[in-house]
């Protein structure tokens, strides 16, 4: 057990919290029985963490097993910073019927190929999804475990969510990811967030959708009223925007997102303004929406009749498209006619 | 009057006084409780009234509504004679006797299983459900939100990411939404009766096999199951499901440490017979003849 392992090993004892780290290590397997009732209830934290690297000494324990702790308490609790989604495009049929296995042995053999010092751990999670962490190194250095990168990808899906990933290893994690997938590329799908659950939610429509049908049931217990001679005279009104919330943003908890950029170029077009009219560059202007919970946020904005039904595409396209960060630009002289446009 | 003796002694000026005061406050408050009544009263026949209007515009509405309609009625009527083309009316009572008609086959065809339409944003988007079931039971309902305005397009969906629904989309949607429909509901059907034969070989065959691996489109699936014999041999079995429309496997392997119990005629008999049955009866079949533990 080297210096690093020991910094590493220190790292994830400080985030994981007292209450979690019994179960955490006696997951991660690798200390006895005798030895996980050692720790338990040591108090403080730094004189269990100093036992814990003396066991690890014990068992000679390595940079790979401490590793493995990390990466077992960061897919348990994958609130580490933003999440980036991207998708990956053109399929070939192979996608389709990937095995873990195989994907396991690609992903890590093109990894290798493209640069030498590189850690990588593969991990099937519960819920079928499939977790790598990657520690980097370069030519002169080894693999820092202190800043790994993580991955979340389902198999047999083009989503891939990322945190904690350099502008510089991008291409390589990149390359290698479409080429063990079995897709030919891969795009940003310009969707981030805190939470990865609602990412994932949001992209795969797992969130509770309402859709129209010709037998709608009611949305929720109409809580009855205490008196009966009382009558909501605006009861349809209500449901109708209840729904019409719901069907935008999901019903009951919708994903939770934190925030939602629009970016807009515009040109300006007055009579008689010449200075401003003649200008090549659009004027540029950035509308971001932030809130705890962005989307619950957007649909009280419908219940309350703040926001006006049928909402605005620009509103819809979150959930619709499953992205938060949309480029709004100014197409043609003629009509000042918006257009949701992809970015570049 | 002990306390009128105490203010007999302060003196009897001063008790009057109070008395006066007192006799003063209770005039105000008697004063006050009968402006409330009365302002109640108001409140109350203002209420009555407002009622009374409410009710009388409610009835006006109806009786305008079921005008407008009786005159559209009378209007049409009256204007079809005048036309001189009684075809065209009869083309268009046609149409709508064909609407009606297709109508009925949709209700029919939705209470049968198959897939349900609404119209939705007035017309412009129309809402697909698409229900699955395996074995007679029904399963979950997926939904299909289509945009009609210019090309066909699909704007709102819940179906699972690994359904291929854009290759679906690009093949057919266009052209023929009904054959896009058809391949949709095949593919969503094969799925949901895969994960509900894996979800019956977890729940009836308990303890006897064990689901080694799924991945998330049930296309392949691994089970192992116990041999009963002199020795206990453990039978690994993978399915591959290599036509995605489909809820029988298309290859079935048989792995163990015992190559001559796999050489037997009775596993390469059941290997054909796992292809054309549910995995879960013809696991519990075995089970019965205690083929396996």
């Amino acid at each position: 057990m080297d210096a690093a392992a020991e910094a590493l090993l220190r790292q994830t004892v400080r985030r994981i919290p007292s209450s979690k780290l019994n179960g955490v290590l006696g997951r991660w397997g690798c200390l006895s029985e005798a030895q996980l009732g050692s720790l338990e209830s040591m108090q403080p934290k730094w004189l269990l963490c100093d036992n814990l690297i003396s066991l690890c000494r014990e068992n000679d324990l390595s940079m790979k097993h401490v590793a493995e702790v990390e990466m077992l308490y960061c897919i348990e609790n994958p609130k580490r910073g933003m999440w980036y989604a991207y998708q990956m495009v053109e399929t070939d049929d192979e996608a389709q019927s990937l095995e873990l296995m195989h994907f396991r042995e690609r992903f890590k053999a093109h990894l290798k190929d493209l640069i030498g010092h590189v850690s990588i751990k593969l991990k099937r999670h519960q819920d079928e999804s499939v977790w790598i962490r990657i520690a980097w190194g370069d030519n002169f250095n080894r693999p820092n475990h202190l800043k790994p990168t993580y991955v979340m990808h389902h198999l047999q899906t083009p989503y891939v969510f990322v945190s904690g990933l350099t502008n510089k290893h991008k291409p390589l994690l990149f390359q290698a990811l479409v080429l063990a997938a079995g897709y030919s590329s891969i795009k940003n799908a310009h969707l981030n967030g805190r939470c990865i659950t609602a990412l994932r939610d949001l992209l795969m429509r797992q969130y509770k959708q309402v859709f129209p049908s010709s037998c709608p049931k009611p949305l929720k217990e109409s809580n009855p009223l205490p008196n009966p001679n009382i009558e909501n005279e605006h009861a349809k009104l209500v449901e109708h925007k209840q729904r019409a919330a719901a069907e935008a943003f999901g019903y009951e908890d919708p994903p939770k997102l934190e925030r939602a950029t629009y970016k807009l170029e515009t040109k300006y077009r007055e009579h008689g303004n010449e200075s401003l009219n003649g200008r090549d560059e659009p004027f540029r202007g950035v509308v971001k929406f932030t809130s705890s919970n962005l989307l619950e946020s957007l649909k009280y904005c419908i219940t309350s009749g703040m926001a006006s039904t049928p909402l605005t595409p620009l509103l819809s396209s979150i959930t619709q498209k499953g992205r938060n960060y949309f480029v709004i630009r100014d197409k043609g002289p003629s009509i000042a006619s918006d257009t949701l446009g992809p970015d570049h | 009057m002990e306390e009128a003796r105490a203010f007999l002694k302060e003196g009897v000026l001063r008790h009057l006084s109070m008395l006066e005061e007192e006799s003063v406050l209770l005039a105000t408050r008697q004063k006050e409780a009968l402006q409330q009544q009365t302002r109640v009263e108001e409140l109350r026949s203002k209420l009555e009234k407002l009622r009374a209007q409410r009710d009388q515009l409610r009835a006006k509405v109806k009786t305008t509504v079921s005008l407008q309609q009786l005159t559209s009625v009378v209007d049409q009527e009256n204007v079809e004679p005048q036309e001189e083309s009684r075809e065209e009316s009869l083309q268009l009572f046609q149409l709508k006797a064909r609407l009606t008609q297709v109508k009925d086959l949709l209700r029919a065809h939705h209470l049968i299983g198959g897939y349900d339409v609404v119209e939705t944003r007035r017309g412009k988007g129309v809402c697909f459900s698409l229900a699955t079931a395996f074995e007679g039971r029904y399963l979950e309902t997926y939904n299909l939100e289509v945009d009609l305005a210019r090309t066909i397009r699909i704007c709102r969906h819940n179906v699972p990411p690994f359904i291929p629904l854009e290759k679906l989309a690009q093949q057919n949607l266009q052209e023929d939404i009904k054959a896009f429909l058809v391949t949709l509901s095949q593919h969503l059907n094969a799925f949901a009766g895969r994960q509900e034969q894996v979800r019956l070989v977890k729940e009836l065959l308990q303890g006897s096999v064990l689901v080694m691996e799924t991945n998330s489109l049930y296309s392949i699936v691994v089970l192992m199951c116990t041999v009963p014999g002199q020795k206990e041999t453990e039978v690994l079995l993978t399915l591959e499901y290599g036509d995605p429309t489909q809820y029988l496997p298309t290859r079935v392997t048989f792995e163990s440490e015992d190559k001559t119990l796999l050489e037997s005629p009775q596993w390469k008999e059941s290997q054909s017979l796992l292809q054309q049955t549910p995995v879960h009866t013809a696991l519990l079949a075995w089970k019965k003849e205690r083929r396996i533990c």
